[in-house]
């Protein structure tokens, strides 16, 4: 499966930049790169050929091209000439938003497309956020905050242009709309490639290593010390918390409940995360999802920690942590009361 | 399911089944066993609503109205448009008037 990655954030935060620099890289000799427009991105003067119309093979290697009509046909049409062999093949596809754009389509298509889901699988979503104007975007504009909402990697651009103070001060504002995304700094030339590309919850052997950073970070310490979720509310409505639960749950009620609560709230359930102790696994059950998609479940070979509660936590607009987790009680209870050997069925 | 679908094999997240990989527990249900469980669940779920669901040939549901109006659904991601399509509403799983029923008609 080649996984996709998603370069999103608001206008001017600094995402062509970052593709200036991935365009150049060796790293990403075997890669493709989705952009919005050739002419933003300053191509010229690394071009090694235009290998098909729309099509530039670059000197580092990369594949670039822009979208077409649509974004599942730009990406069919880059997998049949890679098999065809008209293009160089690719190991990993990366795709850049519009500064406007909300990248939970884009996570849709991949992830729902009959032919892309069997070829592709998504990987990090890096947001760039702007080191000058972050604080304002977050304030101001929903877009840039739904995007940070649902990223997996933030990237604060422009580090070397203002002070310390700012930087900590954005950093915990984002922390504080998203708590599961690692924070990367960059001053428009060095960024982690590996932090933000590289490691992600699909690669087994960094799986644990991830879980951790959702769990095990000094940012969630405090919902994880106190047994209890934690609501941030902020100017938007964004809510953090995290739901946590003694006893194995019911897979299957629990699969009935997030496709209901999806079905109909998928447009305010932003990001969730789940590290599960489910009774039909011996082993902790990974779950994650954007919006109303929610990716296969994972198999963790070990616990991260001593902690064996199920533990999800929720990116929400609007949605109190008291209704989801009343909710969720409620259904999980019916089912264990189902299962009891002497309370009946719901009787008709 | 369409045909090219059906070829492709897709199968959803919620099938303990498809994902044997992650469920490795000694508990973890038949394909058939896992079906029923959902479709008493679903249908327990449903009651207040009137609303009954049935397990067709282990591959599809089949979800009906009071007035025996039957719609076939592939999984259970499909049951609440299909349930929007017969009762003209859409279910609030985090309505507290409804939750309050449920935990009522359970008991």
């Amino acid at each position: 499966m080649i996984p996709v990655n998603i370069i999103t954030g608001f206008l001017g935060s600094g995402k062509t930049t970052l593709l200036k620099e991935i365009l150049q890289k060796s790293e990403f000799n075997d890669t493709a790169v989705i952009v919005n427009e050739f002419g933003e991105v300053g191509l010229d003067h690394i071009i090694l050929e235009e290998v098909e119309e729309g099509v530039l093979l670059l000197e580092s290697g990369c594949i670039c091209c822009t979208i077409r009509s649509d974004i599942q046909e730009t990406i069919r049409s880059l997998q049949v000439k890679a098999a065809a062999g008209t293009i160089p093949s690719f190991k990993r596809l990366i795709i850049e938003t519009t500064g406007l754009a909300d990248p939970a389509p884009i996570v849709s298509t991949i992830a729902a497309e009959p032919i892309i889901r069997n070829h592709f699988r998504i990987g990090n979503i890096i947001c760039t956020l702007d080191g000058i104007a972050g604080t304002t975007t977050l304030n101001t504009h929903e877009e840039g905050t739904k995007q940070l909402a649902v990223a997996d990697r933030i990237l604060i651009t422009k580090t070397d242009l203002v002070t310390l103070e700012k930087i900590e001060s954005l950093e915990k504002q984002a922390q504080g709309i998203n708590p599961l995304a690692q924070i990367g700094h960059s001053n428009g030339t060095n960024f982690d490639v590996s932090l933000l590309f590289e490691e992600d919850i699909n690669d087994p052997s960094k799986r644990v290593q991830e879980i951790e950073r959702w769990f095990d970070s000094d940012r969630l310490a405090d919902l994880k010390d106190h047994h209890h979720a934690h609501a941030q509310q902020h100017g938007l409505g964004l809510k953090s918390f995290v739901i946590a639960f003694d006893e194995p749950i019911d897979w299957t009620v629990f699969g009935i409940w997030l496709t209901s609560l999806l079905h109909a709230y998928g447009e305010k359930i932003l990001r969730v995360k789940g590290l599960l102790n489910v009774e039909e696994s011996s082993t902790p059950v990974v779950l994650h999802g954007v919006q109303h998609i929610v990716h296969a479940p994972m198999h963790l070979e070990r616990w991260p920690s001593e902690d064996r509660r199920s533990q999800i936590i929720f990116i929400t607009k609007g949605i109190s942590e008291d209704a989801i987790r009343t909710s969720l009680t409620t259904f999980l209870s019916l089912a264990k009361r189902m299962s009891g050997p002497e309370i009946p069925a719901v009787k008709d | 399911m369409c045909g090219l679908c059906g070829l492709l094999g897709i199968t959803h997240w919620t099938e303990t089944s498809a994902h044997s990989a992650a469920f490795t527990g000694d508990s973890r249900k038949t394909l058939r066993a896992e079906r029923l469980h959902r479709t008493n669940l679903v249908n327990a779920i449903l009651h207040p609503k009137r609303v009954r669901i049935s397990d067709f040939q282990a591959t599809s549901y089949l979800l009906s109205s009071p007035t025996g109006k039957t719609i076939v659904v592939d999984d259970i991601q499909a049951v609440w448009g299909a349930y929007e399509t017969l009762t003209g509403h859409n279910l609030d799983p985090l309505d507290p008037e409804y939750l309050k029923i449920l935990d009522q008609a359970s008991k």
